[in-house]
């Protein structure tokens, strides 16, 4: 029974990162019908830059209970931004191109932002510092957690809490529903879909750089071409949850987590990867659409 | 016809001088230039510092001796010109080349002349030719497999074993190693897994190795995992022991596994620095002196104790004969102190004496060496 809860903090940790980048996906997906794979890329990019602030600010001699909160919301704000250009000038040209188009343009974009990164930073792994989150770690009947774990988990709650919230009770949220639907009427209906897909991309791209930097804080080595493996992860897990959907996205990373832990902790650490795909095909063969995506009727 | 017979002259009282002088020739093959130009000349320097110092102090046999390096380019078309060119020039004996293709391109044309080689070349393939004029002066995996088994069950008396590799052929092979050795002394292995390079996210497979409660983990790959395993090793409140294989040993390994490094053992060829026998302290202060740097790597200093075993045959036998001097490599010296650590060669020419060392990771990130204990 120990394992059993072990291997489920272990899930319901990088659970966590993977549902904050499949919110950034199936974000973009809702409003726009765009996979932006340039998504996971964003992520790494987000973890070198929060290492640079936080290089910056733990030379200042600055706390760290105000360090870490710091190099959060610059990151985030930095992120965003850069999330905002890429919309501009990577997919606002192509939105009334055909569908191909745009996914390639994202794929390149995501291999400018990959090389970048390799460009600036080097080949080699960078590491975080080791001690600006004590390694404090609390053994409850056997099972194990450690406090980078708990604000990995309580935040990314805090934060999907906020995001669901703000999409279903705001004035905002309801005109980013309306255009997820259709974007044509919600312009009819006074709606700037424009900024409603800066708004988008400025919402995913900060909650992608929130789960970079718990990859940098929690796991410490970040790699030039880490975006691409959490990318395909949190891509799974929002076709998972059903893409598009919101509360689908944070269920997906979740059970894709999860899933894993369980199948390297019971089954067989080779295949766990293997049985990730099965999941997939098995979930997308039954609800084509995703555990939580709606069912389109089709008119015939 | 005065110029063409002037240049005669010339050409025979400088053949004459150097029969005079009676110079023991010594051959360096290795990469001065290209890829592996840092190691090739780091080669180079310490052999010719050696000689140097022997020189100094009146040379062997009362003869000087007298160092003729080829640069082979770390290629083996290069390797085979220079060794045609070293033995033309009357070498008795060649220190090099740095990698295997190089050493190998070379042997044979070593063998038909009679002429002694030694390479720190850690291909299986250079011992396997059965030229009594080759001597490996590395350690292959096999070895570190045998030490690291060695170092689990006589020094560390572990009662249940765990090992880790991820999918890479150098990791796979080191894994099957260790795990061979063991067994043969009676190691109880109870867990053989294997992680995906990268990954990050370990916690699965460790949960997993909890449950089987082993006294060490054992991990075969490199440091960019391996430093995160042992992170999280710690974070899981597993109790276990961590060791690693020679590719952990990177300064990185320290930095990825933060507080938990503290402890780890990690195995490998000692850096020069480690050095813990005295000769190795005093020819580093004196390459450090003369070059004003560290040499490259343990690499240079395999070649430069292959040097040193040769001239220590010259030395006893008091001959350069090198079908003499081969016979006593193989059969009479027994470890004979290295400045990497005692030297014994098998018949093959394969250095059977390792020359690993296992680390424990202090507090402040340094190492100190546990085992061999002095």
């Amino acid at each position: 029974m120990e394992i059993f809860f072990q291997q489920l903090i272990n899930g319901l940790t990088i659970g966590s990162i993977y549902a904050l980048v499949a919110l950034g996906y199936t974000m973009v997906y809702g409003v726009m019908k765009l996979i932006n794979f340039a998504h996971g890329d964003l992520v790494a990019l987000s973890a070198y830059i929060g290492l640079v602030i936080m290089m910056q600010l733990t030379g200042a001699s600055i706390p760290n209970y105000i360090v870490i909160p710091a190099v959060f919301i610059i990151t985030a704000i930095v992120i965003a931004i850069i999330g905002v250009i890429l919309e501009r000038i990577a997919y606002r040209p192509l939105r009334h191109a055909p569908r191909l188009s745009a996914v390639v343009s994202a794929l390149g974009a995501g291999m400018v932002i990959q090389n970048g990164i390799m460009l600036i930073w080097g080949p080699r792994p960078k590491i975080y510092p080791s001690d600006v989150v004590p390694a404090v770690y609390w053994n409850i009947g056997g099972v194990s957690i450690g406090l980078m774990q708990l604000i990995i988990l309580v935040l990314s709650l805090i934060l999907m809490v906020v995001l669901y919230i703000f999409v279903n009770k705001t004035k905002i949220g309801t005109a980013i529903r309306a255009s997820a639907i259709d974007q044509l009427a919600a312009k009819l209906m006074g709606i700037d879909v424009n900024k409603i897909i800066v708004m988008i991309f400025v919402i995913g791209s900060s909650l992608g750089s929130v789960g970079g930097l718990f990859i940098g804080m929690y796991y410490k080595g970040i790699y030039f071409n880490m975006g691409w493996i959490y990318g395909l992860n949190a891509f799974v897990a929002a076709i998972i949850g059903g893409i598009g959907n919101i509360p689908g996205a944070m269920l997906g990373g979740m059970l894709l987590g999860l899933f894993n832990a369980f199948i390297a902790g019971y089954v067989s650490t080779t295949w766990a990867d293997a049985f990730t795909y099965i999941l997939l095909i098995i979930i997308l063969i039954f609800r084509p659409t995703g555990i939580l995506g709606e069912r389109v009727a089709e008119k015939v | 016809m005065k110029r063409l017979l002037l240049a005669l002259f010339v050409v025979l009282a400088m053949v004459s001088f150097s029969f005079a002088a009676g110079t023991i020739k010594i051959g360096v093959q290795a990469p001065i230039t290209g890829k592996f130009a840092s190691e090739g000349q780091g080669i180079d320097n310490a052999v010719r510092l050696w000689v140097e110092q022997v020189n100094a102090k009146g040379g062997l046999l009362g003869k000087k001796i007298e160092v003729i390096t080829c640069d082979d380019e770390g290629t083996a078309v290069k390797a085979a010109i220079c060794a045609r060119e070293l033995v033309n020039k009357g070498v008795i004996a060649v220190i090099g080349s740095y990698t295997s293709t190089a050493t190998e391109a070379a042997q044979a044309t070593y063998f038909r002349a009679g002429v002694l080689q030694t390479s720190d070349g850690t291909s299986d393939t250079l011992v396997k030719h059965g030229y009594w004029t080759f001597f490996r002066n590395s350690s292959p995996n096999s070895a570190e497999g045998k030490f690291t088994a060695e170092f689990f069950m006589k020094f560390k008396k572990y009662k249940r074993i765990a090992t880790i590799s991820d999918y890479s052929t150098f990791s796979v092979d080191l894994e099957k190693a260790v795990y061979e050795n063991t067994k043969k002394l009676g190691g109880n292995i109870v867990y053989r897994g294997k992680i995906k390079s990268g990954d990050q996210n370990f916690t699965p497979i460790l949960t997993k190795i909890k449950s089987y409660n082993p006294d060490v983990i054992y991990f075969s790959g490199y440091y960019t995992d391996g430093g995160l395993i042992r992170a999280q090793m710690k974070q899981l409140g597993i109790k276990a022991d961590f060791v690693g294989g020679d590719s952990n040993d990177n300064r990185e390994f320290v930095k990825l596994a933060g507080s938990a490094a503290a402890g780890a053992y990690i195995i490998n060829v000692p850096l020069p620095e480690y050095l813990p026998y005295d000769i190795a302290k005093k020819f580093l202060a004196d390459y450090r002196a003369k070059y004003h740097e560290d040499p490259p790597s343990i690499w240079t200093l395999f070649n430069v104790d292959g040097l040193r075993a040769i001239l220590h045959a010259i030395e006893v036998l008091k001959t350069t004969d090198t079908k003499k001097i081969a016979d006593y490599l193989h059969n009479e010296l027994k470890d004979f102190p290295g400045i990497t650590g005692p030297i014994t060669w098998d018949k093959n020419g394969e250095r059977i004496t390792s020359a690993y060392m296992a680390y424990e990771i202090q507090p402040n990130g340094d190492y100190k060496i546990v085992y061999p204990t002095k």
